[in-house]
């Protein structure tokens, strides 16, 4: 990898790192398991790897945005995550910063 | 599925103890929904060779389990400013209570200057990277572990907010007055007061060895009926004196009249004036049998005379430290600066 491909991919991580929070919020706003949201998200353009996404929503429910329950479906037992109500709070603020963010930057574009 | 176990035993080894069967757990669930949809997709099962792919475009196990860490960093960015300007702080202290603190032992030990420029010295600066060391190492330990509390109890630690020390934009230096600015213009005024005053302390300093009272006013009569003279190293180190302040007199002479010279401080003017200065230092030091004072008349020992000559001495020392030190200390932030100068360029 040159220098300049280097740096372009430390700071397509740091742009992304952000982003990944805020569209794993959007779409926890519906309940669901580790895999069928990392289908969600790939579905909706937002490809995230599995050992990027599986440990982010621990984090995230470390730090109480998140639920998660044990539960049956389809004979496996799976851990469901959705938005705790300081989740909603959060995302609805980070929402708001990410709207004032995208209209700053097509202002400059 | 036998690769698939192995895979996550491997991750499990890795992962914070108490968490590992639930993470495993969440895992082995994950990656076989997604095993399972890869092998919808194509119709049959994955060969060994294809799930060894896939599972190593996941990751390897300890890749993966460190994303499960709680804490990926011994000093996180919001800590590590105050951690940094502390460990300046504490470094700074260090090295200047050490040296104090070995040059006041060697002086009490009675050491002569031959001990002290020798050997003595060569141990103390070869100890002072060790003292560096364990200190930055106990530094970041404290820092590690307050660090380390904060990231595991976030709702019981107060949020410790950057230290820095307390400032005021009007406490700041002007601009180009820095120890560092050399290249700061010097004002006409200024360089001809210098000149003056030079020429002024020169004549003062010929005509001192005889009318002392122009150093010591009345003191000089007081000082003549002691029974105490001067040893005779004070004569060579009188006319370094005379020489050095002679040599500086006549250089800053020269770049007055030079046109336009007098606005530039000479940084080697003052180094070599620096450096200069250690000669008569270390003609005291070299006194014979330490002893700069003497008794006028060959009396029998006098305690109180020695006891004077031994602190005189020791004053010496610290002061031909204290030269050396700052000597070294000049020396270390030119090059800084230099080298600054040379990157930035």
């Amino acid at each position: 990898m040159t220098l300049t491909e280097n740096l372009f991919e430390n700071l397509r991580m740091e742009l992304r790192r952000g982003c990944l929070t805020l569209a794993v919020l959007a779409q926890l706003k519906q309940e669901h398991y580790g895999y069928t949201l990392r289908k969600a998200l790939a579905g909706r353009g937002m490809e995230i790897d599995e050992s990027t996404l599986y440990p982010l929503l621990r984090r995230l429910e470390a730090q109480g945005l998140l639920t998660s329950e044990w539960r049956e479906e389809e004979k496996r037992n799976k851990r469901f995550y959705r938005l705790s109500s300081d989740g909603v709070e959060i995302f609805t603020r980070l929402l708001g910063e990410w709207n004032a963010i995208n209209t700053a930057i097509g202002n400059l574009l | 599925m036998e690769l698939l176990d192995r895979y996550l035993e491997a991750i499990k080894k890795h992962l914070p103890w108490k968490r590992q069967d639930d993470i495993v757990a969440e895992l082995r669930v994950n990656l076989e929904a997604q095993l399972d949809d890869k092998e919808t997709e194509l119709g049959r099962e994955l060969s060994d060779a294809e799930k060894e792919a896939w599972l190593k475009q996941i990751g390897s196990p300890i890749q993966v389990a460190a994303r499960y860490q709680p804490q990926q960093y011994l000093i996180g960015p919001l800590l590590f400013p105050t951690y940094s300007y502390i460990l300046r702080l504490v470094l700074s202290w260090v090295t200047v209570i050490y040296l104090i603190a070995s040059v006041a032992t060697i002086a009490a030990q009675g050491s002569g200057v031959e001990a002290f420029a020798g050997l003595s010295l060569v141990y103390v600066a070869l100890r002072l990277p060790w003292i560096w060391l364990i200190n930055a190492a106990i530094t970041t330990f404290i820092f590690a572990a307050v660090e380390r509390v904060g990231a595991r109890y976030p709702s019981k630690v107060y949020p410790l907010q950057p230290v820095t020390a307390p400032w005021s934009p009007l406490d700041l230096e002007p601009v180009g007055t820095g120890d560092g600015d050399w290249a700061k213009p010097w004002s006409f005024a200024k360089a001809l007061a210098e000149v003056i005053f030079g020429y002024v302390f020169f004549a003062w300093l010929l005509l001192v060895p005889h009318y002392p009272y122009l150093m010591f006013g009345p003191g000089a009569w007081y000082l003549a009926s002691l029974p105490y003279k001067l040893a005779q190293a004070w004569w060579p180190f009188y006319w370094w004196v005379v020489v050095v302040n002679g040599f500086e007199l006549a250089w800053k002479t020269v770049d007055f009249a030079r046109r336009g010279a007098w606005q530039k401080r000479k940084v080697w003017r003052t180094w070599a004036m620096h450096t200069l200065s250690l000669i008569p230092l270390g003609i005291l030091l070299a006194a014979p049998g330490q002893a700069l004072f003497l008794p006028k008349t060959a009396a029998a020992h006098d305690a109180a005379l020695a006891q004077a000559n031994k602190g005189l001495h020791t004053a010496l020392i610290i002061a031909l430290a204290v030269v050396v030190l700052q000597l070294l200390w000049n020396a270390g932030k030119m090059g800084v600066e230099a080298y600054r100068k040379r990157v930035a360029a």
